[in-house]
C-alpha cells in the first residue's frame, strides 16, 4: 500500500448521537467491503449514554461485518439499493441493512447502510420500516453522489441516521395506540358538532381519507390536536396507526416524513413553519387540518405528489452533483442551486371535492347512542365497505387493462359501475386502492397530467 | 397563438437533446426516474419480470459435501421455479452462518458440545432477478456431520418484496412452526442414533476387552499387539464418555424452549409413533434406552475406531435425520403456508383487514359473510362491553335509558314465536336434496305441529297484538280474489279467523288465502295490494285445497302483556327452542337425508358436480367468490333480475322452477349470494326439490330450485307451488318469466345492472359484496337507532311506526327498499336475542302484495 493509504486502525469512527428519552435503536453501521480486507465497518453512530450496555463497540462490528456476509456474489444493478432484513435470535437483534454500491478509494465497493435494534423492538419496527427504509434510501443516493465525488458522506449520512433516531425515539412513547378507543375521539360526542364544526369533521375525514390516510394536525392546544389525531386514526388500519404520532405537549417535535397521521403544536407566537421538502418527501399527499382555525387543505393526488416529488428529488441530487465542494452540499445552499427547478409553493389547496360515503357516514354515526360501542360497530361497517370498494375499483383495472397492458379508458363506466360517480367518493376509494397497489394513480390519470406538464414546461420555456 | 395541440408535438422526446450531454448534469445511475411508470411499466410489472411464475418454497443446505445445495421446493412442480437459478439463489441464501453456532469441541473442552441455536430469520432480494425471500435458517444434528451439525434453511421466495415485509411477522410465526417441528423429529432421531452408537460402542469395547484379554493370554501384558489393544480399549472408552455426554445433552434440551413448541406436541400426538419425545429424551438414560429397546430390537454391531473420511460416506437426507412422520409434518405445514401465502398481496392483505373488521360485527355479519371469516375467535355471544371490541345491546323499547346490564334482558319480545318455530329444529334436511320420504315425514311433523298449536306467525315490527291489528284492518278490506285455474275448477274458501266486535276471533270467509293456481298474470290486480308487511302476523296455515276442513282451531300467539309477564320469557330465545339441534347434529341428518334416495327423482344427482353446495359442508368464501360468475351472467340474461334479488334480499322465498335440473342449479347457483342469512351450510337454500313443499319449508328455505315434472308427483308439486303462490315469488326458468311483487328503487340497480361493464364473476361478487355492506351497515343503523324505536307516549305504537318508515325515507330508501332493510333488521334482532352460535331460524315472513309477471 502507499503511503497515501495508510492502514485503517481497528477503531471505528464513532458518533455518539445526544437524544431526549430512551431510543430504540442500538447503533448504525456504515461498513463496506474492502477487496483486500474484506467487511470493514467505517463508521458507528449511537445513542449517546444508552445501548452500550446491550452491545458492545465489538458487536456492532461484528453484526455489521455480517451485513455484508454473501454481499461478494451481489449481482445489481448499478445505483440499486438492496434491502436486507435480519432477526438474529441469538444475539437477541434485528438488522436492517440496505445494500448499494459505491466508490471509495478509487474502487467500486459493495457498502452496507445498516441500523440495529434489540429484538424485542421487532413489533414496534415492523411498521415504521417502510419509512425508516425509503428516508434512508434516498440519502444513500445523496451519499453515493458524495462517495463519487470524494466528498465526506459520513457527515451526509449523519444528516438522515440522527432525526431517524429522533423518530424512532419519540415514536416509542407518543405514537398512536393500536387499537384507538372510540372514547378520546370526536365521535364519542353526544351530538355532532359539540366538539368542532360539522362542516370541518365532514372536510377533515374524507381530506384526510383522499390524501391515503396521511395528515398533520396543526393547532395551539394539545389535547385538541391529539383529539382529532385519534379521529383521524380511527380510520387507518393498525398498522398504520402505529405509524402515527402524537402530538408533544411541549411542541418539541418537527414533522416527520412517511407518518400516517401526526399532530403538532404551533410555536408561541400561534405560527408553524411547514417544511417544504419533507413533506413533499412524504410517500403520499398530506392533509393539513388547522385546529385553531378549523381549515382543511390538501395536496394534490398521488400521481401529481409523485411527479413533483421526484422532479424535487432529481433537483436536489443535480445541485449536489454539480456543487463544487464540500462546503457548497448543506442542504440551504443546495435549496438555492435549484435553479432549474421552481417549486409551487402553494401545494396545499382547498378540499374541492364533496364526497358522500363520508357524509353520510358522519350524518348517521351520531344517530346511535355513544358510549355503547354501536359507533364503533359502525365505523368497521363504514371501513369495511371502503376497504371492500378499495379492492373491487383495483380488479375493475386489472379486468379493463389486462393487469396494466392496456391503457385504462373507461373511467366513466367504472364509476357508474361501482356506484362511484361523486368525485369525492371516487378519490377516497382511489385512495385507498393506491395502497393497495401502488402507481394506481399515475397509471390511471398519469399519462394526461404528465402531458400537459410537458405543455406547461415547454410554454415557460419559449 | 400557440395552442395546446401545437405544443403536444415539442413534448416528445427528440433528438436535440441527444445531440448535446452536459458533462454537469447528473448521471441516471445516480439520479431517480422522473415517472415511476415509464414505457411498458405499470403498477402491475413489478413482479413480472420474475423467472418463476409464482411464489414457492425452498429447503437448503449446506452440505459439507458439495456446498450450498436446493433439496427441493414447494410445490413440488418444475414449471413454478420456471428459469430461476435455484444453485445460485442457494449458495446466495445459504453463504452466511448468521446463526454464529458453535458446535463440536470447543476451545478448551475435551469433549464434544452441542449447542441448541435458535433460528435465524433474513428477508433479502436480489433485485435483478425479480426475487425476494423470506429465509429461515436452522440447524439439525447428525452424529456422522462435521461438528454433529447440518445448517438448512426453508425460503419462502416471490416477487413481490413488499409481500415478504408486509406479511413478516406471519410467514416468521408460521415457519417457526415448520422449524419445530423438523427441529423435534431431529432431536429424536438423533437420540436414537446415540443410543445405537452407543450400543454399538458398548458391544465392540467387550468384543475388544475379550481380545485383549486373549493377547495378555497369549502374549503377556506388554506385546505390541496387547498394547494396541489397550490404547484401542482406551479410545473406545473415551469415545463411549463422549456419546454419552452428547446422549445427556440432548436429552436435556431447555424445557423452555420445550414449552415453546407445545403446538408440535399436540400435534404429534396424532401421530402412529411418537416412542420417543423430548419428555421421554428428558428422562433418565436407561429409561429411554428400555423404551428404545422395546421398540425395536437393534443388533449390536462391531464398529471400526476410525470413521469414514467425510466424502466417502453418505450424508443422511432431511427425512432421515428428523424421522418420517415430522418430515410429512413438516411438509404438510409447508404445504399450509404455501396456499396460504400464495397469490396477490391486495388479496391477503384486504382478507386479513376484512377478518379483523368483522370480528366486530358479529351481530351482523351472518347476514353476508361467509362464516368462516368471522367466527374464528369463537361462535359465542360473549361480548366485552369494556373492551375495544364493540358490542353491541338489544334494543330496548322503554323511555328511559338503560344500564348495560339490563339491555341483555330486555329483550324485545315483539317476535318471539311459540309453536311451529319452537318446536322446529334447525333444517334437517334443508342443505339436502329432498325425497319424498322425507317430505312426507316433514309434513307429518307440521302436521302435528300446527294440530297442536296451529298458528303460523309473520313477522313484524311491532308488537302482537298491534300486527293482528293490523292483519285484520287488511282483510277487512275484503281482498277476495278468485282466479281461473289450471288444475282445480272449483274456488274454496277457507276460514281466517276475524276479529268480532266484542274482540274475539271467529271464523270467517278467507278465500283471498286459497291458493293461486296459475301463476301467469297477465295484469297486476290492483284490489289484492294489502300492505301489510313487515307488521303482520298470520295466525293460520292456509288450508291445503285437498282438505275438506273448513273451520280450524286456531291457536293465537300470547299477548305481549303475557309475554312480558312470563319470566321465562326474558330468558334467552334459545332456551325456549328445546329442539335446537347442534350443528353436529344437523350434518348428521343431513347426510342421513342425502342417502336416502328412494324417492328421489331420478335426475336429483345428474348436476351436482356444478352445485356450489356440498352438503354438510361449510360454505367458503370462494364457493361464493365463483358464483359470482353465474350472478354476473343472469343479471345480464334476465332483464328481470332486479326483481328476482329484490324478493331475496326482502325475504321473500324465490322458487325456481324448471324441467331441466343442471339449469334450475344453474339459476340457484346464481342468485344463492344474494340470500341474507345463508348459513354456515347454506341452510336457506334448496338447490334441487323434487316433492312438494311444505309451508313450514318456506319458513327456512328462502331458495328453492323445483323440480317442473310431467308426472303425478309433478303435478303434487304445482299444487303446492299454487297453494304458496302468495308467499313466495316463482322464476319459471323453462318460460323465462318471473312473477313477484314489483320494485322501484336505485340500490338494486346499482347491485345489479344489466349494463354494468365488469368483466369477471370474481370482481363483480366484490361488487355485491361491498353494496351487501353497504346495506348490512343501514340495517345496524336502523336496528339501534334507539330513538326511532321508542314511543313517545305508550300508547303512541302508530307514531313509532311512521318514524320508523320516515327515517328510511330520509336514508333514502323507497318503500320497497325500505321492506329490505327492515326484514334485515328483523333477521339481525333474532340473531341476537337467539345466539350468534346458531343459524337464525328465519321466521315466515310475507306481504300481501300484488305479483307481477315480468317476461324477458
Amino acid at each position: 500500500m502507499s503511503a497515501a493509504c495508510p492502514p485503517q486502525s481497528p477503531a471505528v469512527a464513532k458518533t455518539e448521537v445526544l437524544v431526549e428519552d430512551w431510543c430504540p435503536m442500538l447503533a448504525a453501521t456504515f461498513a463496506y467491503w474492502d477487496n483486500i480486507l474484506g467487511p470493514r465497518v467505517r463508521h458507528i453512530w449511537a445513542p449517546k449514554g444508552q445501548g452500550l450496555s446491550l452491545l458492545s463497540d465489538g458487536e456492532v462490528t461484528f453484526l455489521a461485518n455480517h451485513t455484508l456476509n454473501g454481499e461478494i456474489l451481489r449481482n445489481a444493478e448499478s445505483g440499486a439499493v438492496d434491502v436486507k432484513f435480519f432477526v438474529l435470535a441469538e444475539k437477541g437483534v434485528i438488522i436492517v441493512s440496505l445494500i448499494f454500491d459505491g466508490e471509495l478509494k478509487g474502487d467500486k465497493n459493495t457498502c452496507a447502510l445498516s441500523i440495529i435494534l434489540p429484538q424485542s423492538e421487532l413489533s414496534f419496527y415492523l411498521p415504521l420500516h417502510s419509512v425508516c427504509v425509503e428516508r434512508l434510501k434516498h440519502i444513500i443516493r445523496k451519499g453515493r453522489i458524495c462517495m463519487q465525488k470524494g466528498y465526506n458522506i459520513i457527515s451526509m449520512l449523519s444528516s438522515e441516521i440522527v432525526p431517524i433516531m429522533e423518530l424512532l425515539t419519540s415514536m416509542k412513547k407518543h405514537s398512536v395506540p393500536e387499537e384507538v378507543d372510540l372514547k378520546d375521539t370526536v365521535l364519542n360526542d353526544d351530538d355532532i358538532g359539540d366538539s368542532c364544526h360539522e362542516d370541518f369533521l365532514h372536510k377533515a375525514i374524507s381530506s384526510h381519507l383522499q390524501t391515503c390516510g396521511c395528515s398533520m394536525v396543526v393547532g395551539s392546544n394539545p389535547e385538541k390536536v391529539n383529539k382529532i389525531v385519534l379521529t383521524l386514526c380511527l380510520f387507518l388500519t393498525p398498522a398504520e396507526r402505529k405509524c402515527s404520532r402524537l402530538c408533544h405537549p411541549n411542541g418539541s417535535f418537527k414533522y416527520d416524513t412517511g407518518l400516517f397521521v401526526q399532530g403538532l403544536l404551533k410555536d408561541s407566537t400561534g405560527s408553524f413553519v411547514l417544511p417544504y421538502r419533507q413533506v413533499l418527501y412524504s410517500p403520499y399527499p398530506t392533509t393539513h387540518i388547522d385546529v385553531d382555525i378549523n381549515t382543511v387543505k390538501q395536496m394534490p393526488p398521488c400521481h401529481e405528489h409523485t411527479y413533483h416529488q421526484r422532479r424535487y428529488m432529481r433537483s436536489e441530487l443535480s445541485a449536489l452533483w454539480r456543487a463544487a465542494s464540500e462546503d457548497d452540499i448543506s442542504s440551504d445552499n443546495l435549496i438555492n442551486a435549484q435553479d432549474s427547478y421552481t417549486p409551487d409553493l402553494n401545494i396545499f389547496q382547498d378540499v374541492m371535492h364533496k364526497d358522500m360515503l363520508v357524509k353520510s357516514f358522519i350524518d348517521e354515526v351520531f344517530l346511535l347512542k355513544p358510549g355503547l360501542s354501536l359507533r364503533s360497530v359502525y365505523l368497521s361497517h363504514f371501513l369495511l365497505l371502503l376497504h371492500r370498494k378499495a379492492l373491487t375499483l383495483l380488479r375493475y383495472i386489472e379486468d379493463e387493462t389486462q393487469k396494466g397492458k392496456k391503457p385504462f379508458r373507461s373511467l366513466r363506466n367504472l364509476k357508474t359501475d361501482l356506484d362511484l360517480t361523486v368525485e369525492g367518493d371516487l378519490n377516497i376509494i382511489m385512495a385507498m386502492a393506491e395502497k393497495l397497489r401502488a402507481g394506481l394513480h399515475s397509471f390511471v390519470f398519469g399519462k394526461s397530467f404528465v402531458t400537459s406538464m410537458q405543455e406547461r414546461d415547454l410554454l415557460m420555456s419559449f | 397563438m400557440i395552442g395546446s395541440p401545437d405544443v403536444v408535438a415539442f413534448t416528445k422526446e427528440d433528438d436535440f437533446g441527444d445531440s448535446f450531454s452536459d458533462p454537469l448534469s447528473l448521471p441516471e445511475e445516480f439520479s431517480v426516474p422522473l415517472f415511476t411508470h415509464t414505457a411498458n411499466a405499470n403498477p402491475w410489472t413489478k413482479t413480472s419480470f420474475a423467472k418463476f411464475s409464482k411464489d414457492f418454497i425452498l429447503i437448503s443446505e449446506f452440505s459439507e459435501q458439495v456446498g450450498p445445495q436446493p433439496l427441493l421446493t414447494i410445490p413440488n412442480d418444475p414449471k413454478v421455479c420456471g428459469t430461476f437459478d435455484l444453485n445460485y439463489f442457494s449458495l446466495r441464501i445459504m453463504s452466511v452462518d448468521y446463526q454464529a453456532s458453535f458446535a463440536g469441541h470447543p476451545p478448551g473442552s475435551n469433549y464434544p458440545k452441542l449447542n441448541f441455536v435458535e433460528d435465524s430469520k433474513v428477508v433479502l432480494g436480489d433485485s435483478k432477478e425479480g426475487a425476494f425471500a423470506y429465509v429461515h435458517h436452522l440447524t439439525l444434528y447428525d452424529l456422522e456431520a462435521r461438528g454433529f451439525v447440518r445448517p438448512f434453511c426453508m425460503a419462502y421466495i416471490s416477487a413481490d418484496e413488499r409481500k415478504i415485509m408486509q406479511q413478516f411477522q406471519e410467514l416468521s410465526s408460521e415457519f417457526s412452526k415448520a422449524s419445530e417441528i423438523v427441529k423435534l423429529g431431529n432431536r429424536k432421531a438423533f437420540a436414537n442414533e446415540l443410543e445405537k452408537k452407543l450400543k454399538d460402542l458398548e458391544y465392540t469395547r467387550s468384543v475388544l476387552h475379550k481380545e485383549a484379554e486373549l493377547q495378555k493370554m497369549n502374549n503377556g501384558c506388554y506385546s505390541t499387539q496387547a498394547i494396541e489393544k489397550a490404547n484401542e480399549l482406551a479410545n473406545m472408552e473415551k469415545s463411549i464418555y463422549e456419546h454419552k455426554d452428547l446422549l445427556r445433552q440432548i436429552t436435556s434440551y431447555p424445557s423452555r424452549k420445550r414449552r415453546d413448541m407445545d403446538f408440535v406436541e399436540c400435534e404429534t400426538e396424532k401421530q402412529a409413533d411418537t416412542s420417543v419425545s423430548d419428555d421421554a429424551l428428558n428422562g433418565n438414560h436407561s429409561e429411554v434406552a428400555e423404551k428404545t429397546d422395546r421398540k425395536s430390537s437393534y443388533t449390536p454391531q462391531l464398529i471400526k475406531a476410525k470413521s469414514a473420511k467425510c466424502f466417502d460416506k453418505r450424508l443422511k437426507t432431511l427425512e432421515e435425520l428428523c424421522d418420517s412422520n415430522f418430515y410429512h409434518q413438516t411438509l404438510e405445514q409447508l404445504n399450509v403456508i404455501e396456499m396460504t401465502f400464495r397469490g396477490d398481496l391486495c388479496s391477503i392483505y384486504t382478507s386479513q383487514i376484512d377478518r379483523a373488521l368483522l370480528s366486530k360485527q358479529r351481530v351482523t355479519s351472518f347476514l353476508f359473510e361467509a362464516e368462516c371469516d368471522w367466527e374464528d375467535e369463537g361462535t359465542s355471544k360473549n361480548f366485552n362491553f369494556t373492551s375495544n371490541i364493540p358490542t353491541v345491546p338489544v334494543l330496548h323499547l322503554s323511555g328511559e335509558p338503560l344500564s348495560l346490564e339490563s339491555y341483555t334482558t330486555c329483550i324485545d319480545l315483539d317476535h318471539i314465536k311459540p309453536g311451529v318455530e319452537s318446536m322446529e329444529g334447525p333444517p334437517e334436511s334443508s342443505t339436502s336434496d329432498i325425497t319424498q320420504e322425507t317430505s312426507e315425514a316433514a309434513d307429518t311433523e307440521t302436521k302435528g305441529s300446527f294440530s297442536s298449536d296451529k298458528s303460523i306467525e309473520a313477522l313484524g315490527g311491532v308488537s302482537p297484538s298491534s300486527l293482528q291489528a293490523n292483519y285484520f284492518d287488511g282483510l277487512e278490506r275484503k281482498c277476495k280474489v278468485s282466479i281461473a285455474s289450471s288444475f282445480e275448477n272449483a274456488s274454496h274458501s277457507v276460514a281466517v279467523p276475524r276479529r268480532s266486535s266484542d274482540g274475539n276471533l271467529v271464523p270467517m270467509d278467507a278465500s283471498c288465502c286459497i291458493g293461486q293456481d296459475s301463476f301467469v298474470f297477465e295484469e297486476p290486480l290492483p284490489e289484492l295490494a294489502q300492505e301489510c308487511c313487515g307488521d303482520t302476523v298470520v295466525n293460520q296455515e292456509p288450508l291445503s285445497l285437498f282438505q275438506g276442513d273448513t273451520a280450524l282451531q286456531v291457536n293465537y300467539i300470547p299477548e305481549e302483556s303475557a309475554l312480558a309477564e312470563s319470566p321465562n320469557m326474558g330468558l334467552t330465545f334459545s332456551e325456549l327452542n328445546t329442539c335446537v339441534l347442534s350443528e353436529d347434529v344437523a350434518k348428521i341428518n343431513i347426510e342421513d337425508a342425502s342417502d336416502s334416495t328412494s324417492y328421489m327423482s331420478a335426475s336429483t344427482s345428474s348436476d351436482r358436480a356444478v352445485s356450489p353446495f356440498t352438503y354438510g359442508s361449510v360454505l367458503t368464501l370462494k364457493q361464493k367468490k365463483k358464483a359470482g360468475h353465474s350472478a354476473l351472467r343472469f343479471i345480464r340474461q334476465y332483464p328481470f333480475a332486479q326483481q328476482a334479488i329484490f324478493c331475496l334480499l326482502s325475504g321473500r322465498t324465490l322458487v325456481i322452477l324448471g324441467v331441466d335440473e343442471g339449469m334450475v342449479r344453474k339459476l340457484v347457483n346464481a342468485l344463492f349470494v344474494f340470500v341474507p342469512n345463508l348459513g354456515k351450510y347454506c341452510e336457506t337454500v334448496q338447490p334441487w326439490l323434487s316433492t312438494p313443499f311444505q309451508l313450514t319449508d318456506l319458513q327456512r328455505w328462502k331458495l328453492i330450485g323445483l323440480q317442473r315434472a310431467a308426472s303425478p308427483a309433478g303435478s303434487s308439486i304445482l299444487h303446492s307451488l299454487n297453494r304458496y303462490s302468495r308467499y313466495i315469488s316463482i322464476l319459471d326458468c323453462d318460460n323465462k318469466t318471473l312473477r313477484c311483487p314489483p320494485y322501484r328503487g336505485t340500490l338494486i340497480s346499482h347491485l345489479a345492472d344489466h349494463r354494468t361493464q365488469i368483466k369477471r364473476g370474481s370482481t363483480y361478487f366484490l361488487h355485491v359484496q361491498g353494496m351487501l355492506t353497504q346495506l348490512t351497515a343501514k340495517a345496524f343503523l336502523y336496528t339501534f337507532c334507539h330513538h326511532i324505536h321508542l314511543p313517545m307516549d305508550i300508547n303512541e305504537q302508530g307514531s313509532v311506526k311512521s318514524r320508523r318508515t320516515n327515517f328510511l325515507l330520509q336514508l333514502g330508501y323507497t318503500v320497497e327498499e325500505s321492506k329490505i332493510v327492515q326484514y334485515l333488521s328483523e333477521l339481525i334482532k333474532q340473531h341476537y336475542v337467539q345466539g350468534s352460535s346458531k343459524w337464525v331460524k328465519q321466521s315466515f315472513c310475507f306481504n300481501y302484495t300484488t305479483s307481477f309477471l315480468y317476461k324477458i
